[in-house]
């Protein structure tokens, strides 16, 4: 680095921006080797969308075998944002994209209330003005939509397009495993695997939320924590916490211990 | 020729939306699986806190007898789907591979049933119960019956619902269908998942019952599942033990 004295500032933004691509494709990739824990991988997929592109808040829905999207993973675990998410069943640019397969875009909020008045309605509530959902798919099978939430109005250059689309690719291909991505049923048997388990994700941050009047994006870190910690899958931290074998405030001694939440 | 998605969906919907809540309504769907998905019996067995209760609807007395087989023998695909919360299909139960369960195989080979398929029943994340379909054809599912199936089980878990309702509150004048309903459907929300998760921890109950107790609230006081999940998750509800509504100053600690 110290080589180039005349390297100008655009160039470090490029070179920290490439940085930052790679990054998020080797986290990526991380996920996916060996036994690989959707759920992670998910949040990891929506996390890097929020964190690379000019968007606040990214979410993905998955569609069961009946076509019904359910939400899946989110960049951010704050409550308020998951009301727009979970609308998409019903109207929005997510299922708008889910039906015909197409990358949907709402450049500004007058374009939001055109096409989908409730989903605007609440989108515009927690702040957002702007709105791109990306197809998930497998062959010729629809598996579910990346909604990317911003706060300002505009559409994304088409390269950041391109690298969303790409991250979705790959996330795509880990959602169902090689084995069975050629048979239809074995395919709806995975997504509805990932969604169940996203379920007992919701409740065990519940469960661990009541045991320390945490907010859920705290009781979500403090699950998250305890499972690389433990070198445990958070699917299957969840599910224990759930069926209560292992209890809420086992989960937050061990987030207040390593510092991530104040004693 | 299987029909479409869309008249199955219509059809298994019209059957469980026709009948009187509980087990007509599931009878209702078993019949409806036999008419609309191809198959020669159907049941719906219920599990609540790990154990079995047995049989609840059926599509007739040999689809019940089938499905009471797994209770005799304490083996099926029902018990093993419900164990493993997945999908447990066995398309011919004569195949030397097939050694999975042999006295329920043989008795079921018996009256005449080649396949069987067994799906979970799901109330958020807790399996009650399995829907399972005897067909005297061996084979696998064709064309949209899968998808059928999954959409039937989704279905039978309003029953079901309906019974563990009635069972917590007891034979009061409250009975399900006379209260403004809260249906299986409503509970599918991100804050009604959160919210049965502080109730597993507050009531130390498990998550059946904490969503049982999340709708019996909700229909009590006229209220959506969605406004009683965010109202306990702004700890501005506290349900009690005895599933009444406690007061927020002197609520369970």
């Amino acid at each position: 680095m110290t080589d180039h004295p005349d390297r100008t500032d655009r160039t470090d933004r490029t070179a920290g921006r490439e940085r930052e691509v790679v990054r998020a494709f080797v986290a990526l990739s991380h996920e996916l080797v060996d036994d690989y824990d959707v759920l992670d991988m998910l949040a990891q997929l929506t996390r890097s969308c929020a964190d690379l592109l000019d968007v606040s808040s990214a979410g993905l829905l998955l569609a069961d075998g009946q076509g019904v999207l359910h939400l899946a993973a989110t960049s951010s675990e704050s409550t308020h944002h998951l009301e727009v998410f979970q609308l998409q069943r019903d109207e929005g640019p997510c299922l708008d994209c889910f039906r015909t397969g197409e990358t949907v875009v709402a450049e500004d909020p007058a374009e939001m209330r055109r096409h989908w008045p409730e989903f605007a309605r609440a989108a515009e509530l927690v702040g957002f003005a702007s709105v791109h959902a990306l197809p998930m798919r497998l062959r010729d099978h629809a598996l579910g939509t990346v909604g990317l939430f911003g706060e300002h109005p505009g559409r994304l250059a088409q390269d950041d397009l391109d690298l969303a689309q790409a991250l979705v690719h790959v996330a795509s291909v880990a959602v169902v495993n090689e084995r069975s991505a050629l048979d239809r049923d074995a395919v709806n048997d995975q997504l509805q695997h990932a969604l169940t388990s996203r379920i007992v994700l919701e409740q065990a941050k519940g469960v661990v939320a009541a045991a320390g009047e945490l907010d859920m994006e705290d009781a979500f870190h403090a699950l998250r924590r305890y499972a690389r910690d433990h070198g445990r899958r958070l699917s299957e931290v969840a599910a224990e916490v759930v069926a209560r074998r292992l209890r809420g405030p086992v989960v937050l001694a061990h987030a207040r211990a390593v510092g991530i939440l104040p004693g | 020729m299987t029909p479409s998605l869309e008249r199955l969906s219509a059809g298994l919907r019209a059957a469980v939306e026709g009948a009187e809540p509980g087990l007509e309504a599931a009878n209702e769907l078993c019949s409806a699986c036999v008419e609309l998905l191809g198959m020669d019996g159907a049941a719906v067995s219920m599990v609540h806190e790990g154990v079995s209760r047995g049989t609840f609807g059926a599509s007739g007395d040999d689809g019940r007898r089938l499905d009471e087989y797994q209770f005799t023998f304490g083996e099926g695909p029902c018990l093993d789907a419900v164990s493993h919360r997945r999908s447990v299909l066995a398309p011919d139960l004569d195949a030397p591979t097939e050694t999975r369960w042999p006295l329920f195989s043989d008795a079921a080979l018996h009256d005449g049933v080649r396949a069987v398929f067994a799906l979970p029943i799901m109330i958020t994340s807790a399996c009650v119960g399995a829907l399972d379909l005897f067909r005297a054809e061996p084979g696998g599912w064709r064309g949209e019956q899968a998808a059928g199936a999954a959409l039937a089980a989704r279905l039978a878990s309003q029953p079901l619902l309906d019974l563990l309702t009635a069972d917590l509150t007891g034979d009061e004048q409250s009975r399900p269908d006379e209260w403004a309903t809260v249906t299986a459907a409503d509970m599918d929300r991100v804050e009604v998942y959160q919210a049965t998760g502080i109730l597993i921890a507050q009531l130390d109950v498990d998550a059946a019952e904490a969503a049982v107790r999340l709708r019996a609230h909700a229909m009590a006081t006229g209220q959506t599942a969605s406004e009683v999940g965010i109202a306990i998750i702004e700890r501005r509800l506290f349900l009690d033990r005895d599933g009444g509504r406690g007061d927020p100053a002197g609520g369970p600690a």
